[in-house]
């Protein structure tokens, strides 16, 4: 009788769970179409609070990066207000279909598959590509040299991917991938020596290694890719309204003026914007 | 990707979670004891510090000590990060479900009434044969609910072993999920989780029954 | 002499529970302990079962020395391996019974003799066996404490300090926690138990009890012996004012 009431009770809790998740699913496009009428509207811009350059808490507290500066820009000219929304980067796309953010900008990888599922995407305005960062000491000089070894990355970002995809053939001659979550846990592990060699964006290793002494960043490009802000499907008309208003600033000027910024590196080199 | 794929390949990371899971209470349940023990110690300076740490552990996230056991040493002192993440993981989770389980025995112990010490005392069994035959099964029986709680807790906090890149199956489960932008993943890691408490619960249903032979 | 005690001093914090009490129990003798309740009877049976420990005074059992008054008037105990030695020489039935809950009635009686003695299995069980006959419960060995009346279990507590067959036993208020239609099968036992010559101390408040079966009555108050001597004679023509007024209030 008790063991029955139990199966009893753990089937509504299942039914319980079950009937939450959809209703999440289910009520796209309710909050943040609301201040769809441009003047003064909020625009929540969604993060990865920890991939400097682009966005990342800076020494005052608050959210800086290259994404952040160039969407406050863009907020100014506009008139909106600008709203930072800390993604839980393995849970963006759920968190962007309900509503949480407006859209991704986060140094975000557009991917084919994005595109299928129906984002809208801008136009890529960034060319990374995926580098090794190995301790200056470690005598890896290319991705042959890492058969056996372990090799980190962060968990979700184009890096661990690839591994699955363009580069498992490489990825097989591995003893293990290590996946963290986030760039610091990876470089900790690096620099601990749990891993030997790190797999991530070109940008953010610069910028690691600049900061940091005793790495270095192998030459070799390990598939390139391209970064893109995503909107969810049917927000066209938004990522439109951004995008002209990104060409204003590169025509003026600020933007070439954000990318210059000491604390942002080479991240300069890789704007598509600035190259035309 | 399958859904059988996807079970397949999560289910590879099950045995990751359960050498968490098994090593945690391998190692936890007898070092909770021995912390009970330190917490109860007549020596006033023992005690007090030991209810320290364990306030300390109870206090903060399991999350914060995981990074703490995994990387601490390598910030404060500069010894290497383990390559093996199983190691930092059952440590870490050993020693907070021990300062969890020594205050469910403590509790227990001291839910046993004098009377059955002085009985014991009396017919001249020695401190430790009263502990161990007329204190401690008393105490067994009367800590099984709370110790059951903490078992199904277990279970799923087996997910945070992520937080050092320890790759258990939640974490496999976030990587499908990544990749095929699907929900699914999440799904199936929640009938897993589901499946292995319906049989750890089983299993505690299974010893409380056998010790219900007296009231 | 089995026990003697001798000077007895003991105190918890300021207050002062035993003055000075000095007495002594011969074989096959049954002493009855009376008095008002805080009178300090229950301490003083404590302290001949070692449950406390005195401030002051000796105890010796069989003409041995457990403890004795230093010369900085503290009282001192042998070690307690050797005060295990001592143990063995007395039991003590408990106003709450306190049987182990978890083992059978006969597990109850078998696991110290075992444990503790080094007595054989077969020895153990066969004596257990031979005690529950004796207070009429053999059909009991396979139950569990909560499975009896509060009767039952206190005959089993009397049967299970019965077993470590010691020299003397003592009784707290044994039947003080009993319904009143119980406290009759208890006290039977241990009259049987007089008759059997074992040497007994029992705390009650059961005075025709008290009277019928002990050779010797103390009665307590305040932490002192007022008076003590033949049942028939404390009973009958007591010669202390307070052991009067004590009695009034039974004759009632």
């Amino acid at each position: 009788m008790k063991k029955r009431l139990t199966a009893l009770v753990l089937a509504f809790a299942m039914i319980f769970t079950m009937t939450v998740l959809t209703a999440c699913g289910g009520n796209q496009g309710d909050q943040a179409d609301q201040g769809d009428q441009s003047e003064g509207r909020t625009f929540v811009m969604g993060i990865d609070p920890e991939y400097p350059p682009f966005s990342y808490l800076g020494d005052n507290g608050e959210y800086t990066g290259f994404d952040v500066d160039v969407a406050r820009a863009v907020c100014d000219k506009l008139g909106w207000q600008l709203e930072i929304f800390e993604l839980n980067w393995d849970n963006r796309y759920i968190q962007l279909d309900n509503n949480e953010c407006d859209c991704v900008w986060s140094g975000m990888t557009i991917l084919e598959s994005t595109k299928e599922e129906g984002y809208v995407l801008s136009a890529p305005y960034f060319d990374n590509s995926q580098v090794l960062m190995v301790k200056a000491d470690s005598g890896i000089a290319s991705s042959a040299d890492l058969a056996g070894k372990d090799v980190g990355v962060q968990l979700g970002t184009s890096g661990d991917i690839l591994l699955g995809e363009d580069l498992a053939e490489l990825a097989g001659t591995f003893n293990s991938v290590v996946r963290s979550d986030s760039f610091l846990k990876c470089f900790t592990e690096l620099d601990g020596g749990a891993v030997d060699a790190v797999l991530v964006d070109a940008p953010v290793a610069a910028s690691y290694a600049a900061e940091h002494d005793g790495f270095v960043i192998l030459d070799e490009k390990l598939g390139g890719e391209q970064y893109g802000i995503c909107f969810r499907s049917g927000d066209q008309e938004l990522c439109d309204e951004v995008e002209g208003a990104i060409q204003e600033l590169v025509a003026d000027g600020t933007y070439k003026q954000i990318a210059e910024k000491e604390e942002y590196g080479e991240i300069i080199n890789s704007l598509i914007f600035l190259q035309q | 990707m399958s859904l059988w794929t996807m079970i397949v390949s999560m289910a590879e990371g099950l045995e990751r979670t359960c050498a968490i899971f098994f090593l945690t209470l391998i190692f936890s349940l007898p070092l909770g004891m021995c912390v009970a023990l330190l917490r109860m110690s007549k020596n006033k300076v023992v005690a007090n510090a030991t209810r320290f740490v364990i306030s300390v552990l109870r206090g903060t996230p399991l999350m914060l000590q995981l990074l703490a056991v995994t990387y601490g040493p390598y910030y404060l002192f500069g010894i290497g990060v383990a390559r093996n993440k199983l190691i930092p993981v059952v440590i870490a989770f050993a020693i907070n479900y021990a300062a969890y389980f020594a205050e469910i025995y403590r509790g227990g112990i001291e839910s046993i009434p004098l009377g059955q010490y002085e009985a014991a005392n009396v017919l001249g069994y020695t401190k430790t044969q009263t502990f161990i035959r007329i204190i401690l099964p008393q105490v067994v029986k009367r800590i099984m609910p709370s110790v059951t709680n903490e078992v199904v807790t277990l279970v799923k906090d087996t997910s945070l072993a992520f937080t050092v890149s320890y790759q258990e199956m939640f974490t496999i489960g976030k990587q499908i999920a990544n990749s095929q932008t699907s929900f699914m993943p999440f799904v199936v890691a929640g009938v897993f989780y589901f499946v292995f408490n319906a049989i750890v619960d089983y299993g505690m249903g299974r010893i409380e029954n056998r010790l219900d032979y007296y009231n | 002499m089995i026990l003697e005690m001798k000077n007895i001093e003991k105190s918890f914090g300021d207050l002062e529970v035993l003055k000075d009490i000095s007495f002594g129990v011969d074989r096959s003798e049954v002493v009855s302990i009376i008095g008002p309740s805080g009178s300090g009877k229950s301490t003083l049976l404590r302290c001949a079962t070692f449950l406390e420990t005195i401030d002051g005074g000796e105890i010796s059992y069989m003409g041995e020395k457990a403890a004795h008054t230093d010369s900085n008037g503290r009282a001192v105990y042998v070690t307690p391996n050797e005060l295990r030695h001592f143990r063995k020489y007395c039991g003590l039935v408990f106003q709450q019974f306190n049987l182990f809950p978890h083992y059978s009635i006969l597990k109850n009686l078998t696991d110290a003799p075992i444990h503790v003695q080094g007595v054989s299995r077969e020895e153990a069980e066969e004596t257990a066996m031979d005690l529950l006959r004796k207070m009429g419960i053999e059909d009991k060995a396979n139950a569990y404490p909560y499975q009896l009346s509060g009767g039952q279990q206190q005959r089993v507590a009397i049967a299970r300090a019965m077993a470590m067959k010691p020299e003397i036993l003592f009784f707290d208020e044994p039947t003080s926690a009993l319904d009143p239609e119980l406290t009759g099968e208890v006290l039977k036992v241990i009259r049987q138990l007089a008759e059997e010559k074992m040497t007994m101390v029992v705390v009650t408040h059961e005075m025709p009890f008290a009277r019928a079966v002990s050779n010797r009555v103390i009665f307590m108050e305040g932490g002192v012996i007022v008076e003590q001597g033949d049942p028939r004679d404390v009973f009958g023509d007591p010669q202390e004012e307070r052991t009067k007024q004590f009695l009034r209030v039974f004759e009632r």
